[in-house]
């Protein structure tokens, strides 16, 4: 058979997969097969096999479409990839037993951020941060605390890839966030506040933040202390801390976000 | 014209096979392991290696997959990122384990069980209750002190040593939940070392109606227990099947693991008391 006929199948129901991932409302035959301009026995037929596969999942057994589990195991595995992963979590446990926050630890990648790991406060209120979770770097504290610093040359190119992908950001207030956040060293929003994580040559690997209900000065040096000793340890061994992805340049990660991430 | 409509019906089937062989080479990239060469990924499906090849290809040109440099080997690639949506919730360690579940029993055709722990008991959370006369009754929400059945062993047997005696000195003297025998303790400390060493339990109870059960911890991220899932029967029916069956029910746990060891288990729950 020619592989190119195997290809445009398998295409096809990438296609299908990732509208139903970008899209907020489960998805039926009609709606996919007009918004991609596919015939719907394609559709119907890319429909079955992604279920049959756990990728998609009927919502309430109608016949409409949701994620399914794999895309999110998949998720989970490319998260497990990075060192920082698994290393980070003794550090947020006693952030969080310490502090009662909910600390999170989010990773570059490119020009977004990741968050890689979290673990969840003793507040009987909190956020559901979500891991694997990935947006652009003006995007809330634990991206501004990593954007805030860049060099100046990076955030400059971070602003040309942001135009290039029509971001639609808002530079006046993203600035105003960078400068509180150099001034202080630490970036906020209302919901958290981050710290930048470096490596021993000062590059900005992550940032370690908290959702804090309430911050005061002595959670605060807690949350200090927890990141001294992550930097303590990737200055140990750097290069196995490096992100899978360092060898890409940045400017050629770009994702295709659902709306509400993008 | 019939033979071309023929042809071309075929022509799709094979092309939804590839397709689906696609999507099965993806998913074996959802476990712990860094990644794969053809080689080892061909044989772990049970496809050729020219399959998996074309399989590999798809996924690099579409990003979901990335070569390593120096090209022998496979890892998932950060495109997998976009497929995820902001309303899902994180799977739960039932709905983790409720495909390998199915998968044992459907090997076995006996009762098999998921079991959490909750203080000094487990849990029977989910499990799938065996259509053959002579059941080992499966009820969700059933509570058995850690020293009694063959999942609640082996959730004592991976806690550290100092929590092992406080448990035995809080349970002192201990006795069989269903016959209200007296349990051994240096007997149950042999277990408890035996377990370790073979990494999963094989319980056999002795009066009857006579059981054999084992049971397989299943990890988490941090090295701590997400639980234990089990499978058991009547000892004259299912003993020699056991037997036979054990390194192909090893192996669906040993997949279980790989998966569940991307998750940390619910701390709220392994808190509880």
């Amino acid at each position: 058979m020619a592989r190119t006929a195997v290809n445009s199948s398998a295409i096809h129901v990438f296609e299908v997969l990732r509208l139903v991932a970008r899209t907020d409302e489960p998805m039926g035959v009609s709606e996919i097969s007009r918004r991609l301009g596919l015939p719907a026995s394609t559709v119907y037929r890319a429909l079955i096999t992604l279920e049959e596969s756990d990728y998609l999942v009927r919502f309430q057994n109608m016949p409409r479409y949701e994620l399914g589990p794999m895309p999110q195991l998949l998720n989970r595995a490319l998260v497990h990839r990075f060192r920082l992963h698994a290393a980070s979590r003794p550090h947020l446990r006693r952030l969080a037993e310490r502090t009662g926050d909910t600390a999170s630890l989010t990773v570059r990648l490119g020009w977004y951020g990741l968050r890689l790991a979290g673990v969840y406060g003793s507040h009987d209120i909190y956020h559901r941060d979500r891991l694997g979770e990935v947006l652009p770097l003006h995007r809330g504290a634990a991206r501004l605390g990593m954007l805030a610093f860049l060099t100046d040359e990076d955030r400059d190119a971070y602003r040309r890839f942001a135009e290039r992908q029509r971001l639609g950001v808002d530079w006046a207030a993203v600035e105003a966030l960078v400068e509180a956040a150099r001034e202080r060293g630490v970036a906020f929003d209302p919901l958290a506040a981050a710290l930048p994580v470096r490596d021993p040559a000062g590059h900005v690997l992550a940032s370690i933040s908290i959702s804090a209900v309430e911050r005061d000065a002595a959670s605060e040096a807690i949350w200090r202390a927890a990141r001294d000793e992550l930097e303590a340890e990737i200055a140990q061994a750097p290069a196995s801390f490096a992100s899978p992805f360092a060898h890409i340049p940045a400017d050629d990660i770009v994702l295709n976000l659902a709306r509400d991430a993008g | 014209m019939p033979v071309p409509k023929i042809d071309a019906a075929i022509g799709e089937r094979e092309l939804n096979k590839a397709t689906v062989r696609v999507l099965q080479v993806l998913s074996s990239f959802a476990s712990d392991v860094e990644g794969y060469g053809v080689t080892e990924l061909a044989q772990a499906l049970g496809m050729t290696k020219n399959m998996t090849y074309r399989a590999l290809t798809t996924l690099v040109e579409q990003g979901y997959v990335t070569r390593e440099r120096d090209g022998s080997r496979y890892q998932l690639g950060y495109r997998v990122l976009e497929l995820q949506s902001p309303l899902k919730v994180e799977p739960d360690f039932r709905s983790l384990a409720a495909p390998y579940v199915r998968r044992v029993h459907a090997l076995t055709g006996e009762s098999t069980g998921l079991v959490v722990r909750a203080g000094d008991y487990c849990v029977l959370i989910d499990g799938i209750e065996t259509r053959k006369h002579g059941v080992w009754r499966v009820r969700v929400g059933a509570l058995f002190p850690l020293h009694g059945p063959a999942t609640g062993r082996v959730l004592l047997a991976f806690d550290d040593d100092a929590a092992i005696d406080d448990y035995l000195a809080r349970h002192e003297p201990l006795r069989h939940p269903r016959t209200g025998e007296p349990v051994d303790s240096q007997q149950l400390r042999a277990q408890i070392g035996q377990i370790r060493e073979q990494g999963y339990a094989r319980v056999a109870r002795a009066t009857p109606p006579q059981m054999v059960s084992v049971a397989f911890p299943v990890w988490d991220i941090d090295g701590r227990l997400h639980g234990a899932m089990s499978v058991g029967g009547p000892a004259e029916r299912f003993e020699a099947q056991l037997e036979a069956q054990l390194p192909d029910i090893r192996e669906i746990v040993a997949e279980l693991n790989r998966r569940s060891r991307l998750f940390p288990a619910d701390d709220e729950r392994a808190e509880l008391n």
